[in-house]
């Protein structure tokens, strides 16, 4: 007999023990199961799998409640996972105001963050959401790496321009794109001072492997051709309570990442979470370019006392994937 | 009797030099003889290889490649006998507990991934015998048990440590403290670890500027410093009413030239809509007048 | 009055000529709607546009052809308003030159789309504060009042030509009959037409300086250097004014040759296009001036390098040329009387005209060339925009499109009003079909 049934015989009094096997059958849903709008679609699946018989069926809704449905409701809500997950990527995390932190005297230019970015969100080399540029500010200065990414600004110039309310802001600061509503005018990227927007020129990454697929505008794949891209502060992840996919693979600790209404931001390599108004204070924190008022959500650590010599960057991207 | 003066602080000087061959990384003599409970079998070389890679090689290279990062301190090469003459307890002490810039692994790697590594770095290490397990078993760390209140009048949070033996319960003197708040993506420690009292007490001041949730809930833990994680017991945690109630409005409250069409500034929709309007009624309204001139006829 | 009749109207018919030049066109027309359906096929990387400099020719080629729109307002309503008889000949040739720019404009736009097929958005889902939607909105509206200005002054002549050109083609019978309106030059309709036009007139100039002000809005709202200027909407207009007045010279030298209409657009006119043509180069020249000097004067960090790469680095050359060659020398030879007769006025306005096509390539591409952060990690073809042949063949396509319209509307209609020629020369040709 599968856990399932020994479920709906017990009834609701039932051990928290049926419900963690309950999950641990269909832990192939993993993530998507606790994004809401996932967790549905992913119930059909698990539904079709099991090859249903109108009985109902345990699920977890989009507050993280367990809920008996009727396998045949659910499917109807089901129907189109894109119009579901479109919904919910509309609605920030409430409560929530993400910041990122990045601490420019710890990066030594590794670059897992862009691979990590890359794979996430099916980009070619060329294509960044993040990019490690190499700066220096004057020629007496010296040179140092800096990863830049969207900076989510609460001013955000792309979001005003943009004619079809396909680029939006969430009330949880996250800026996302709506691919399935961009006309691929590209008046954002011109709006946006830097440089943060790339737009699929050609056929996006593996688009035969992924046609078909239900499109999560919350991480933003798959990837359409003639649309918008950008980072996306990996809004799935935030969801679930994850660290960015950049955030987490970078090796030298260079990331911090955060809730600003709880002053806390969690370092993606050494998982210690500190104060965010201590970690700026102490270490004379600034943001891009504030002079223009875009009020971003990213600040900068500057680069002193390094931990790592400076080299120059020499992994240029020379062909069009 | 001048010259033996001299050779004596000659020795006490190269005696200094070794001892700042690790200057500011010693290991607690308590740690340094921790060893793994189980003997190393080749799944856990595997999975210590795994580990490494994604943690470790970006900065100390492949063992034995010398292909380590060339950063102040130098990482080193972990197959050199630097690291080979260390025992399990002091390798395990400094993956766990890091030092900048190498991160401390506490909460990234569990105790058996630790372990896991360390299985991997010995297979480079030639000579290297490990302590059997057997003759160490029962020695197991003592048992500490943690208790927690919130002082309203000095503000501060006050956790008492007691250690539970056969003979019945008494406090634990000198047990290192943390607490944490629980925040969204981890536990957030407040302030650096204290001793317990003589009376197994330990005071925390409470920063007042802490946000909690709407009604100011936070979710407060203190558990002992315990880098090799034997009191797995000593934790304890509770949701207390004393952090800043935060309910901040969603940033997309306020009407903004960057908002949905909908919250768009009052003084944007009314200019568009009249202009529109306006010139649209002249427009069409030419367009209707012209048409009538087929009905008007000489007369 | 039967002369000016057959003047005016000798030219509608089907010729050799036209059978000719349309077969042309509309084979230069497949060949770049090809290049066209392979845009639609494989997406803007067709296009040499990348991720930093992602607007090219067709946002340039936009701006132009705004630009090139926006000289029927001023012909027809700023000239005319103030009671400048000598524009009357012209009106005509400056509205069908605004409403084919203004109609094309709005398919060079949908060109550059990545999503074409989902322009009905812009309606459905419009936000009022994109520039885009108030972009969207004024062409419309400009296209139709233009449309309104070139169709209401032709009704009389449509009567006129319905009931006493003999050569009338049969297959153009119906289409006058219906655009006459049952015109009897009743004074009641007079009236009706005469308020309609002023009302126009008066409502075509707020339309005509928003579009081109909108326009250059989608850069000025931004906060680029190079971009980001208080007084790119008046520089805009004042620009579009010199291209439209020269393409409204040339439009007129190709009328009066081919349909030989040299005893109605006379020398005066090509002198009195002149001299606007030189009146709105002074002012776009006092535009540049501003444009250039106040921020060159500073040097902040941003527009140093943006000066520097248009004055003496990669678009030096396309730049000097197009300021000295293009603006300052025309203005100067254009201030001696015979650089205004016909053939050299035409000339110094085709290189005018060439001019302020780059010169809108000038204000697009460099600005996106050097953002604020550098451009790293990418390839060589992102850092330095070059178009590619199939970018060049739509962009023509859009050329081919406005001299389609323009043909076909100077060649089925009169290039210049009948009725109020023959009015100004005290003659009423409408007596006769009063009855």
């Amino acid at each position: 007999m599968d856990e399932n049934t020994t479920h709906n015989k017990d009834g609701q009094d039932d051990s928290k023990s049926s419900r963690r096997n309950f999950l641990k059958n269909i832990g192939l849903l993993g993530a998507g199961v606790a994004a809401g709008a996932g967790a549905l679609y992913s119930g059909d699946i698990f539904e079709k799998k099991k090859a249903a018989t109108g009985e109902s069926k345990v699920l977890l809704t989009q507050d993280n409640r367990l809920v008996e449905v009727d396998s045949l409701e659910m499917k109807a809500l089901a129907k189109n996972p894109t119009k579901l997950m479109l919904e919910k990527g509309r609605e920030g995390i409430e409560g929530k105001r993400w910041v990122m932190v990045i601490d420019l005297s710890k990066c030594r230019n590794a670059r897992r963050c862009i691979a990590a970015c890359q794979d996430a969100h099916q980009l070619k080399p060329e294509q960044y959401h993040l990019n490690t540029l190499q700066m220096q500010d004057n020629a007496g200065t010296a040179p140092y790496h800096m990863p830049k990414n969207c900076q989510h600004c609460d001013n955000p110039p792309c979001v005003a321009v943009c004619p079809v309310d396909a680029t939006y802001k969430r009330g949880d600061g996250i800026v996302l794109i709506d691919n399935e509503r961009c006309i691929g005018c590209r008046f954002c990227m011109a709006a946006c001072p830097y440089s943060a927007r790339i737009f699929q020129w050609t056929t996006p990454k593996d688009a035969d492997r992924h046609s078909g697929e239900a499109y999560n505008v919350e991480i933003n794949v798959p990837q359409k051709l003639g649309t918008i891209s950008k980072c996306l502060f990996s809004a799935d992840r935030c969801r679930v309570g994850k660290l960015p996919y950049c955030v987490s693979a970078c090796p030298n600790g260079v990331y911090y990442f955060g809730d600003e209404n709880e002053d806390a931001v969690s370092n993606g390599t050494t998982q210690q979470t500190v104060r965010l108004s201590k970690l700026l204070r102490d270490n004379g924190a600034y943001q891009l370019m504030p002079e223009l008022g875009t009020k971003p959500r990213v600040y900068y650590l500057p680069p002193k006392n390094r931990l790592f010599p400076f080299e120059p960057a020499t992994d240029e991207v020379s062909k069009e994937g | 009797m001048k010259r033996l003066l001299y050779i004596l602080m000659l020795l006490a000087a190269v005696a200094t030099r070794v001892e700042a061959q690790n200057p500011g990384w010693p290991v607690p003599d308590d740690q340094k003889g921790k060893i793994c409970l189980v003997k190393f079998t080749p799944d856990m070389v595997k999975g210590g290889e795994a580990i490494y890679t994604k943690n470790c090689q970006s900065c100390h290279g492949l063992p034995a490649k010398k292909n380590f990062a060339a950063i102040t301190p130098s990482p080193g090469d972990l197959s050199e006998p630097k690291a080979g003459t260390q025992k399990d307890g002091e390798l395990f002490y400094r993956i766990t507990t890091g030092k900048v810039p190498m991160p401390e692994f506490r909460n990234i790697l569990t105790e058996d991934e630790r372990w896991n590594v360390i299985a991997y770095l010995r297979t480079f290490h030639k000579g290297y015998v490990q302590p059997d397990p057997e003759k160490m078993a029962g020695t197991a760390g003592k048992r500490i048990k943690l208790s927690m209140t919130y002082d309203t009048l000095k503000k501060r949070i006050m956790v008492k440590a007691v250690e539970l033996s056969k003979e019945g319960t008494k406090p634990a003197k000198g047990a290192e403290i943390m607490i944490f708040v629980q925040r969204y993506f981890g536990a957030m420690q407040l302030t650096d670890p204290k001793p317990t009292s003589e009376s197994g007490y330990a005071g925390f001041d409470w920063p007042q500027d802490l946000p909690g949730d709407k009604a100011g809930n936070i979710i407060v833990s203190a558990r002992v410093n315990d880098p090799t994680g034997s009191l797995q017991e000593a934790v304890v945690s509770d949701t207390l009413a004393i952090g800043v109630p935060t309910n901040k409005p969603a940033l997309t409250d306020t009407r903004a030239m960057w908002s949905v069409s909908s919250k768009a500034p009052i003084w944007m929709i009314l200019t568009y809509t009249l202009a529109v309007l306006v010139v649209w009624y002249f427009i069409i309204y030419i367009i209707l007048s012209v048409l009538d001139i087929r009905k008007i006829k000489q007369a | 009055m039967d002369l000016i009749i057959s003047d005016l109207s000798h030219h509608i018919r089907l010729n050799k000529g036209f059978f000719l030049w349309m077969g042309f066109l509309t084979l230069a027309f497949l060949a770049c709607l090809f290049a066209y359906i392979q845009q639609l096929k494989y997406g803007l990387g067709v296009a040499g546009v990348r991720d930093y400099i992602s607007w090219g020719l067709y946002i340039s080629n936009f701006v132009f052809f705004v630009a090139s729109s926006l000289i029927g307002m001023l012909i027809s309503a700023v000239l005319g308003l103030i009671g400048m008889k000598w524009v009357h000949p012209i009106t005509r040739i400056a509205e069908t030159i605004a409403v084919a720019f203004a109609a094309v404009a709005g398919l060079v736009i949908v060109m550059d789309m990545g999503r074409p097929e989902r322009l009905a958005y812009v309606f459905l889902y419009a936000r009022f504060q994109s520039p885009i939607l108030w972009d969207v909105t004024v062409i419309t509206t400009y296209f139709v009042i233009s449309l309104l200005l070139l169709l209401l002054p032709m009704i009389p002549d449509m009567a006129v030509l319905y009931k006493r050109f003999a050569n009338l083609p049969s297959w153009l019978k119906p289409v006058y009959k219906v655009m006459s309106l049952n015109w009897s030059d009743h004074p009641e309709q007079n009236r009706i037409i005469h308020r309609s036009i002023y009302i126009l007139l008066i409502l075509i100039i707020p339309a005509a300086l928003s579009i081109h002000t909108v326009t250059s809005w989608l850069f000025a709202l931004t906060v680029r250097p190079g971009w980001d200027s208080t007084i790119f909407g008046p520089y805009f207009v004042s620009g579009a004014f010199v291209a439209g007045s020269a393409a409204v010279i040339i439009a007129m030298f190709f009328f009066r040759k081919n349909y030989k209409l040299q005893d109605y657009l006379t020398d005066l006119h090509f002198n009195n296009m002149g001299k606007v043509l030189v009146l709105v180069a002074f002012v776009y020249l006092y535009f540049n001036i501003n444009e250039y000097l106040v921020p060159g004067y500073k040097l902040k960090r941003a527009d140093a390098v943006h000066l520097r790469e248009l004055m003496s680095g990669h678009f030096a050359l396309m730049f000097w040329l197009v300021q000295v060659g293009g603006l300052l020398i025309p203005l100067i030879l254009l201030l001696f009387r015979r650089m205004r007769k016909p053939l050299p006025l035409t000339m110094i306005s085709v290189v005018v005209l060439i001019a302020a096509w780059f010169k809108r390539y000038l204000i697009v591409v460099p600005t996106m060339s050097h953002p604020f952060l550098p451009i790293q990690h990418v390839p060589e073809n992102f850092k330095v925009y070059t178009p590619t042949i199939i970018e060049v063949a739509i962009t023509l396509l859009s050329f081919i499109l406005v001299l389609m319209i323009i043909t076909l509307i100077s060649k089925f209609f009169p290039v210049i009003p009948l009725v109020e020629t023959a009015k100004d020369k005290g003659l009423d040709p409408l007596k006769s079909i009063q009855s």
